[in-house]
């Protein structure tokens, strides 16, 4: 392998260091308008009256949208495949308001400042109702958040608005309660965890504007441009030919802009006005007003014989979606999909429950998308039984945990939404990524504890997990390869480059299946006239899905260069080869180099334009694993704790590009460990959104998070283009259960609710030393 | 629109202060803030502005065997950087927010903002810190204590510069600083703690604690110092009883950053510790 398994510099990474115009702001006109939201202030009511005269008049506007001027249509905004498997509950504009920064109107006008005065002046006379702030109670509350007739699911989800219930999945194999009697060992744990916010460093941004011949052009910072149009189609009632997405550089998206944010708007107001108009999310829109990790209840009990072999699994899960249901069932599934098959010799598994609406923020994609919720329940209940049983929890987990070649009936009954697929884990390293964590992290030195000083403990702890590698049968990407003269390659392909570096790793898979050097193929992603299909960067779909369509082009178009070179030399094509610059016979007589052929296919001899699209839709999602070890200490005196060291070894098959797939999975390691003891979330009494800016919701910083320790272990995916899985999600699972493990493990405090507080530890000490 | 004045001596801006009402913008951390709507709109300021970050007589560190003066225009990072100023003092200024906060704030800023979780106030308190106050019409000194009243609010008049802070050179054999934010950089105190004591031989010369960010104003009780010195005398201190005495006069809040019982219960610790760890018995 040349060019994959090789840290090559991302293809934007000087542009983008050097300040170049690349994001959505960037390259919005000059002179386009500027559109501001006016939100709701109350968590639930409905509009009795909306008075926008006042507004309209001021100089400089240009249109103010409420709900009695754009088109009715119920979507869903979740930036899914399609039917979705997220109930349709969103109209562009409503005469109700369901969480305080709900959308009531929009203005655009010529600049910023007049906009926001128009806003002020828009009279709105609210009927103020009485709202659901508290997800336990949401089920069967007297207020109903979605009462219109038009609110429906795509097919059977569970969905029962009336209840305020979302979704509803239910699922068993074996005789749980009969298994869990017979176990010598059972233990049980309640967890909460919160509503964390993606803070990625662009705001959620768009503009749009009409092109000469009529077609609407909307540039959004989105992960998924082909759901994009096809939503935006549906909501304005626009037919599909009508409509372009672009996608520019984005400021990571981590999820949170998977689904749809001002693009209704900002698309309404071009066609409306004939002007181009942009919407710049503020820091507190993106806090209240875009989607949020979905809290969950979670409550686990697992089962085990006397010599430690783990039984029943059973995992009840109340979800909370907020006021629109994004992701509802989903992600709530995945907590169960993606944690349930590592200890796949449970006999009886048990998983189901509820997702509600509430008046809060809603809930949607967020990096480990529910198997970061779910492992931080099963992961400290298993520890938790490792201590029961008497064995080392690492131990412990190597006894249970799944192997290589292994299955779990969990893979079989549940996919996304739907059904899943029945597989085989053709590369699992887990047993390596735990025995080579605990040599890294020091673990036989350091298990369970150490006395640092006088008010100092040191505990360290553990967790290991599992993602998938794109939604096998239903999510598809696409590449084309066209070959130009001077020998260089266009690769266009619909994936959707968020920050992640993934144009740079397509890239180098396709240079690879050419046998080229990197340099030679130019990338153009994500743009729905010029590139071809791909649902987007969501998943952990883009190596594997849109990876293995690259590889599939690459391949072919490896074989028309060689029957090119073969027309060319006048042989047949089992006699030439394309070693990456030269055309040769096998017999060396005749030799052409690529640039030339090119240009000749060009321009004087047998022209044409070599060109491939292929595409690829996964049967399997072969999950990438990961062994996580924390080490923490514990201040006595204050409650607080340090993370002190954070070990993960992580199996992705063949990192296509290391150095990008290092920053992934750091990446995702500091988000987690920000949702586990910094990212508070606090709401006023009346749901107000409290912790809405950088000041008062707390990511970690630099300094808080010291030495992060990442290896990736030997590894072949054979379904995965040079034998690569998936990377993006899987560093954000371990935290949660490893960083809690470690602090029960120094100081008998189990933290069953996120984040970590040194509150809540110092009461619990203070407890204890009664 | 907003009328800037920027003066090139103490004298001319004391003359400007003297004849309209002016907000006085030294390093503007907390001004930036606070005039703040919209991103990508400027801040607001309802009077005029005048610049004293640039005035040389308020960027002065003189240290004598009396007196550590610090000019009220010396931004945090021109404090950690002196190299005549203990590093005990300075610890207090190197845990504040940032390395772009600590080159732009001042001390003089910090302490005119009055904030209760104000990061160097404990120290300062502790300390027996002054500040001096000029107008066009002379200077005056007044204590720390006495300088702020209330969360935003102290003694100084619209005409006034807050000019130097002064502060005794006593020397400490045992000293603590404690912050506890809710990570390391960038985050407001939970609570922040100074413990200062003076021990010859077996006898306990002097003791002070203060307490930051659980009370309208930074909490110091001379009533208990001395108490504790006397029981450390009469070899009868009872650490219980000490703090009881402290829980009945800091009274936290819960509020978004941290909960009452957690703030008052901390600074119970540090106290016990601090005692504990003081070596007279």
């Amino acid at each position: 392998m040349k060019e994959v398994n090789k840290s090559v510099p991302k293809k934007d990474g000087m542009g983008l260091t050097v300040g170049k115009p690349a994001y959505t702001e960037d390259l919005a006109p000059q002179n386009a308008l500027t559109v501001k939201v006016l939100r709701s202030p109350y968590p639930f009511a409905r509009i009795k009256n909306i008075d926008t005269e006042k507004a309209e008049k001021l100089k400089g506007v240009k249109c103010v949208l409420t709900y009695k001027n754009v088109p009715r249509n119920i979507v869903t905004r979740a930036g899914q495949g399609y039917p979705e498997p997220s109930p349709h509950d969103k109209f562009i504009l409503d005469e109700y308001v369901r969480y305080i920064g709900d959308e009531v109107a929009a203005v655009a006008a010529e600049d910023e400042v007049t906009a926001v005065e128009a806003l002020k002046l828009i009279e709105v006379e609210y009927e103020k109702l009485e709202p659901v702030l508290d997800f336990e109670r949401a089920e069967g509350h007297p207020s109903i958040i979605h009462p219109e007739k038009e609110a429906h699911e795509m097919f059977p989800t569970g969905f029962n608005p009336s209840k305020n219930i979302a979704a509803e999945y239910h699922m068993s194999f074996g005789d749980l309660d009969k298994t869990l009697k017979k176990c010598d060992y059972v233990v049980s744990e309640r967890y909460y965890t919160q509503a964390q916010n993606h803070t990625a460093m662009e705001t959620h941004s768009s503009f749009a504007y009409v092109d000469i011949n009529g077609r609407l052009n909307i540039v959004s910072s989105t992960q998924t441009p082909f759901h994009a149009r096809r939503i935006v189609g549906e909501a304005l009632g626009l037919p599909l030919d009508k409509i372009r997405v672009i996608k520019p550089r984005i400021g990571g998206g981590y999820g949170g802009k998977q689904a749809l944010h001002g693009e209704f708007l900002v698309a309404l107001v071009a066609l409306r006005t004939g002007r181009s108009a942009k919407l710049i999310y503020t820091r507190e829109e993106v806090f209240e007003a875009t989607y949020t990790r979905h809290p969950m209840r979670i409550d686990v009990t697992i089962g085990a014989d006397k010599d430690g072999n783990i039984k029943a699994i059973d995992m009840e899960i109340l979800s909370n979606t907020g006021a629109y249901a994004e992701h509802a069932l989903t992600v709530f599934m995945v907590a169960g999909s993606k944690t349930l098959p590592l200890y796949n010799k449970a006999e009886a598994v048990r998983f189901g429950g509820k997702v509600v609406y509430t008046n809060h923020t809603p809930a949607g994609a967020f990096r480990g998308y529910g198997a970061v919720q779910g492992n931080f329940a099963l992961e400290a209940t298993i520890d938790k039984l490792a201590l029961a049983v008497g064995k080392d929890p690492v131990e412990f987990r190597v006894q249970n945990m799944i192997k290589e070649g292994e299955t779990s009936p969990v893979f079989k009954i549940m996919g996304e939404g739907t059904e899943g697929v029945d597989m085989t884990v053709d590369s699992c390293k887990l047993e390596y990524c735990v025995k080579r964590g605990m040599e890294l992290c020091g673990w036989k030195d350091k298990y369970p504890r150490k006395q640092i000083g006088k008010n100092k403990v040191r505990g360290i702890g553990s967790a290991i997990a599992m993602q998938g590698s794109g939604i096998p049968c239903i999510d598809m990407g696409s590449a084309v390869i066209k070959l130009n003269d001077g020998g260089f390659f266009n690769l266009m392909v619909g994936a959707t480059d968020i920050g992640t570096g993934s144009d740079t790793i397509l890239a180098q898979i396709a240079a690879e299946a050419l046998g080229v050097s990197t340099d030679k193929v130019v990338v153009y992603s994500s743009d729905t006239d010029l590139t071809p299909f791909d649902c987007g960067a969501y998943a952990s779909s883009t190596t594997y899905v849109s990876g293995n369509a690259v590889y599939r082009a690459g391949r072919k178009m490896k074989g028309l260069i060689e029957k090119a070179g073969a027309e060319r030399f006048g042989v047949s094509k089992d006699e030439v080869e394309f070693d990456g610059e030269f055309i040769r016979t096998k017999d060396g007589r005749n030799s052409v180099s690529l640039s030339q052929l090119s240009t000749e296919l060009y321009y004087s001899n047998k022209q044409k334009q070599l060109m491939v699209c292929e595409s690829f839709c996964g049967e399997v999602s072969p999950p990438p694993f990961l062994a996580g070890f924390a080490e923490v200490e514990v201040d006595l005196e204050t409650g607080k704790v340090d993370l002190i060291d954070y070990t993960a070894v992580v199996d992705c098959g063949t990192p296509i590009n290391p150095n990008l797939a290092r920053i992934q999975i750091e990446g995702g390691l500091v988000q987690g460990i920000g949702m586990t003891m910094f990212e508070g979330v606090k709401y006023g009494e009346n749901g107000k959104l409290l912790t809405n800016n950088f000041l008062q919701y707390r990511i970690p910083s630099r300094k808080d998070i010291n030495k992060l320790t990442v290896e990736f272990a030997e590894s072949y995916e054979p379904s995965g283009p040079f034998g690569a899985k998936s990377v993006g999600e899987i560093g954000t699972d371990t935290p949660p259960a490893a960083i809690t493990n470690a602090i029960y493990n120094a100081i008998g405090v189990r933290v069953t609710k996120l984040p970590v507080t040194p509150e809540y530890i110092l009461m619990e000490l203070k407890k204890k030393m009664k | 629109m907003v009328k800037v004045y920027r003066p090139s001596n103490l004298k001319e801006a004391l003359e400007i202060i003297s004849s309209e009402k002016c907000t006085l913008f030294a390093g503007g951390t907390d001004l930036m803030v606070k005039g703040k709507s919209w991103s990508g709109l400027e801040p607001s300021f309802d009077r005029p502005v005048v610049f004293i970050s640039d005035l040389d007589e308020l960027r002065k560190i003189k240290i004598n065997e009396f007196f550590l003066t610090i000019g009220g225009a010396c931004t945090f990072t021109r404090i950690i950087d002196n190299s005549q100023i203990p590093d005990f003092i300075k610890e207090a200024f190197i845990m504040i927010a940032s390395p772009g906060i600590r080159n732009m704030a001042t001390i003089g800023g910090n302490i005119c903002n009055s904030s209760p979780a104000g990061d160097c106030l404990p120290l300062l308190y502790a300390m027996d810190a002054s500040v001096v106050l000029e107008s066009i019409y002379g200077r005056r000194e007044v204590n720390i204590e006495d300088f702020i009243l209330g969360p935003g609010k102290n003694v100084i008049g619209w005409n006034e510069i807050l000019t130097e802070v002064r502060i005794p050179t006593k020397n400490f054999k045992i000293r603590a600083y404690r912050k506890v934010g809710t990570r390391k950089s960038t985050a407001l105190s939970k609570v922040s703690f100074a413990g200062l004591a003076e021990i010859e031989g077996e006898e306990l010369k002097d003791i002070r604690f203060a307490f930051g960010a659980v009370g309208p104003t930074v909490v110091r009780s001379r009533r208990i110092e001395k108490k504790i010195v006397e029981m450390v005398s009469e070899k009868k201190l009872e650490v219980g009883e000490i703090k009881k005495m402290y829980g009945s006069i800091i009274k936290p809040i819960d509020d978004q950053r941290s909960t009452a019982n957690y703030r008052r219960e901390v600074c119970l610790r540090f106290v016990e510790n601090f005692l504990m760890s003081c070596k007279w018995r």
